[in-house]
């Protein structure tokens, strides 16, 4: 049979694409635990990269600042975003039409041009005014800037999704404004508000260029920190810095199965729960 | 019923020359005057585009009217926002919460007045059980059919204890069987109820069916507002009786003291005043029984439905087609391509204006 | 009028952070990228008046020294890597996103999950990863020096090769997620109608497969030849001279050319570049769905 053979071709696809999507990750797990500086022969186990690299504030100064600059600007993308999405879905046949075209902005701009964009504009701010200079705050504005179009595209989106009448709905049902976003905005919003979340931090953990062009010298992140030491052609402690940031992405996609998997699960004893 | 009754709550509403246009539209809504006593099962009626739902949207407070006056229960409407109405709507998608269960659903509007848990309960679960959906309280919405949303969207109303319930076309997504079921059983719930039901529909036969009265509407004005027969025996004009189901017209050349001239030949009889005859299907006799009335003439059968109780006849006279439908007495019936003797008389006629 | 001042305060309460956030932050600072271009390189390579076309002429390869293609080879091998890597990602996602979603649906979000969970760590990692493989001295690349297509002892990178390898490796989640979706929503009646209308495999594919999944692909196309065409990081770390894209060639006018007219404009060329790619993409979308409007 022809579907067979095809079925048994595509599992072997997929297992190669599997090889191909996670040896890279692979290799550098493996190699961080290397005794010896070589990503061609493995001498023996050894946790000696790690241990300098805890030694070596600059490395622990990064890790904060990776931390900081990823959960600060998603927090802020997301409420801002969040709001701007659902200005949009309110206001989108009036007034408004226009400002959806600029939301689009950063979907088509290369991230090298809107980093550069950035770094000059903020060196223009700074030489004038005295604000906005390098460092984490520029950074976080930077990265906010570009995470907000999407979050605010996410929830608007799931907005767009929902039956109108359930606005009118909620109207004839006695909720005033303030409770029709506490009852049914919120709680209908949460998923498309929990995967923006999950999209924004995403932008902000993956993204080097942004980041190196609006650094300032004390805010130097961890990737920021693994391309210098690449260019200096230092490496030996890269790889246990890339295997630190890999370890946390595992844990949270495993936390994010997990949460997916107990929202659906519990989708039907939920409402007798909470009634 | 368990512990809470529902209380009786009716209100009258009085509709003055209401007046709605949207932009680049000619009015949805031209001056439209209306009376609905209290108790009354009313239906506004007509093809979509009509009206009928900018109209209920303006008793819910979803909309509000360019000119004109709006009183519920003998209290002006302007400016009262939709949750401070006593009014609540049945919408059309039923617009069920989807994060919200179905008792969650039913107690929302109970939840957003302020009213205390234990109330909330046991006043959902009385009205779970008078719409016939105690069983499916702690259900998810998703996991509902059409009829069971239909009912639930139903008591998330009728809660509320509201003065005047809207319902927007709620039976238009079901199938014509549960349709019909739902249509009597709202009927009746209504009576028992005895609140002021305002229903739209574009469906004449679920209007004459389920109304105490019923507001025809034309591109924003009211056509006729007339008891289901009247409306279906004496419509005010071609456009009603067109959409009444009618399909026997007869345009009237001229008229003199004892009878009209028409384009199937002379008619004698009263036939009042009006350009075109309305021939009612049932009015118009075949063969033996056309001997009875005055009028006869012949007329080809060109087509013949069989419809069990009955047969339906499209006779063709002159170049006018006919309609007509004939008890099924167990005689043979006509064929197709057989000259019949056609026999029309004054009664089950209505003359009308164009 | 109480009823318009609240409606106001309520637009400006749920957009007017955003809007500004954007207005302040991007299009500000795009406008004035653009300006830049025009203005002259000043002494510490900052912009200074007059304005001229001067950065534009040096862009086109116009020097000191006469013309040198330069430049243009950049844009081209830019639009070239691109085109490839998309084509390949194309190549790899299609089967992927067909077999996932011919799967058990309780199987489906893992292994979507699966796909996507690269892309979340950082892209330098992910290069990293790769600069670990392609190392001299490694299975791959001796393997690769036994077949005689490198150089005993030299690595697989820096290569243009390992710059497509790269490209592909960073964005084949965003052609597979858009191209699943498409899949997930297929409607098997019209293959079935097309089979029971005498259609072989092929035919069945062409008309009425591939069509059903056009959208997606477009949208997935959108998402991996823009951010492929801005590439800098795999260029940066896995390329060497003869793999460096446009994105390089703007990046060094900031950070060790210090030429600032010049590098912004090389930024609206790269836009320029990027407008047009959407407009035939939409075009060719538009021919080969028979002129039915593809959105994009």
């Amino acid at each position: 049979m022809r579907s067979v053979r095809l079925d048994y071709a595509l599992r072997v696809f997929w297992g190669l694409l599997l090889v191909f999507l996670y040896a890279p990750l692979a290799v550098v797990v493996f190699f961080s635990f290397n005794s010896i500086n070589s990503s061609a022969r493995f001498a023996g186990f050894s946790l000696q990269w790690y241990e300098r690299l805890f030694r070596n504030e600059a490395i622990v100064s990064a890790l904060m600042n990776t931390v900081v600059l990823a959960l600060a600007s998603t927090l802020i993308a997301v409420v801002i975003g969040g709001l701007l999405g659902y200005g949009f879905y309110r206001y989108r046949l009036g007034r408004l039409s226009w400002l959806v075209w600029l939301i689009y902005l950063p979907v088509i701009m290369p991230d090298i041009v809107f980093g550069i964009a950035e770094m000059t504009f903020f060196v223009a701010i700074n030489e004038r005014l005295g604000i906005l200079s390098p460092g984490l705050g520029t950074m976080v504005i930077a990265h906010v800037t570009f995470q907000v179009p999407f979050v605010a595209l996410l929830v608007n989106a799931r907005l767009l999704s929902l039956d109108p009448q359930l606005f009118e709905a909620c109207h004839d049902l006695y909720a005033a404004p303030w409770q029709r976003a506490r009852f049914f905005l919120l709680p209908v919003l949460r998923p498309a508000i929990l995967s923006s979340f999950l999209l924004a931090l995403t932008l902000s953990i993956d993204d080097f260029v942004i980041s190196f062009f609006t650094a300032g010298p004390q805010s130097t992140t961890l990737p920021i920190y693994i391309w210098s030491a690449i260019k200096k052609g230092v490496t030996p402690e890269v790889n246990a810095i890339a295997t630190l940031m890999i370890g946390s992405v595992l844990l949270v996609a495993l936390f994010s199965l997990l949460a997916q998997h107990g929202s659906s699960g519990g989708k039907q004893s939920k409402g007798g729960t909470k009634a | 019923m368990t512990g809470h009754a529902l209380a009786r709550t009716a209100s009258s509403i009085r509709i003055e020359a209401v007046t709605k246009s949207f932009e680049r539209e000619v009015a949805a809504l031209d001056s439209v005057t209306l009376d609905i006593e209290a108790g009354e099962f009313f239906t506004l009626l007509g093809p979509s585009g009509c009206g009928k739902t900018t109209l209920l949207r303006v008793l819910a407070g979803l909309e509000q009217p360019d000119s004109g006056r709006v009183e519920i229960g003998g209290r002006s409407m302007a400016g009262v926002p939709p949750h401070r109405r006593s009014v609540n709507t049945v919408f059309q998608s039923y617009a069920l919460f989807p994060h919200r269960n179905v008792r969650q659903n039913i107690g929302f509007g109970l939840e957003m007045q302020g009213v205390p848990g234990a109330e909330i309960a046991e006043r959902s679960q009385a009205i779970a059980e008078l719409t016939g959906i105690g069983t499916l309280l702690d259900r998810d919405v998703a996991q509902l059919s059409g009829g069971q949303r239909q009912r639930v969207a139903l008591a998330r109303a009728l809660v509320n204890e509201p003065d005047v319930l809207l319902l927007d076309e709620p039976l238009s997504a079901l199938d014509a069987g549960l349709r019909a079921h739902l249509q009597l059983e709202l009927k009746r719930l209504q009576r028992r109820l005895g609140m002021t039901f305002v229903f739209v529909t574009h469906d004449q036969e679920e209007a004459m069916v389920m109304s105490d009265r019923i507001a025809v509407l034309n591109a924003g004005r009211i056509a006729q507002v007339d008891t289901p027969q009247g409306v279906y025996e004496a419509p005010a004009d071609l456009f009603v009786a067109r959409f009444m189901g009618h399909e026997n017209f007869v345009p009237i050349r001229q008229r003199d003291a004892t009878g009209v001239d028409t384009a199937i030949g002379r008619l004698d009889g009263d036939f009042g005043g009006g350009t075109h005859l309305l021939l009612r299907p049932e009015a118009i006799r075949l063969d033996s029984d056309a001997r009875e009335v005055p009028n006869r003439f012949m007329a080809r059968v060109s087509e013949r439905l069989y419809r069990g109780g009955m047969t339906e006849y499209r006779l063709d006279c002159g170049d006018i087609q006919l309609m007509a439908s004939c008890a099924n007495r167990g005689q043979p019936g006509h064929e197709v391509g057989e000259t019949v003797e056609v026999g029309v008389s004054d009664r089950g006629t209505a003359t009308l204006a164009d | 009028m109480s009823v318009l001042h609240r409606e106001t305060r309520h637009m400006l309460f749920t957009v007017a952070p955003g809007a500004l956030c954007i207005f302040v932050f991007l299009v500000l600072p795009s406008v004035y990228l653009v300006g830049m271009a025009f203005l002259t390189n000043g002494p510490y390579g900052l912009p200074t008046l007059p304005l001229s076309l001067q950065s534009f002429r040096e862009l086109a390869g116009f020097g000191f020294l006469g013309w040198s293609p330069g430049n243009l080879y950049t844009l081209i091998r830019s639009v070239w890597q691109t085109l490839l890597a998309t084509a390949l990602v194309i190549l790899l996602a299609y089967p992927a996103a067909y077999y996932i979603s011919t799967r058990p649906a309780r199987w489906r979000p893992l292994m979507l999950l699966v796909i996507v969970v690269p892309s979340w760590t950082n892209q330098v990692i992910r290069s990293v990863g790769w600069m670990n493989i392609f190392a001299p001295g490694t299975p791959v690349s001796d393997f690769a020096a036994l077949l005689g297509l490198t150089a005993p002892q030299m690595g697989l990178f820096p290569s243009q090769f390992a710059v497509i390898v790269g490209l592909v490796y960073n964005f084949l989640p965003f052609m597979v997620l858009p191209l699943y979706a498409a899949f997930e929503r297929l409607d098997t009646e019209q293959v079935e109608a097309a089979k029971d209308l005498f259609a072989s495999p092929m035919a069945v594919f062409r008309h009425a497969v591939f069509p059903q999944t056009l959208p997606g692909l477009m949208a997935g196309t959108v998402l991996v030849a823009i951010p492929a065409f801005g590439m800098y990081v795999v260029t940066e770390l896995l390329g060497g001279g003869k793999a460096t894209m446009i994105g390089n060639l703007v990046a060094r006018q900031f950070a060790q050319a210090s030429n600032w007219p010049l590098g912004a404009a090389g930024a609206i060329i790269m836009i320029a570049v990027t407008l047009i790619g959407l407009k035939v993409l939409r075009d060719l979308g538009r021919r080969l769905s028979g002129d039915r409007e593809v959105v994009l």
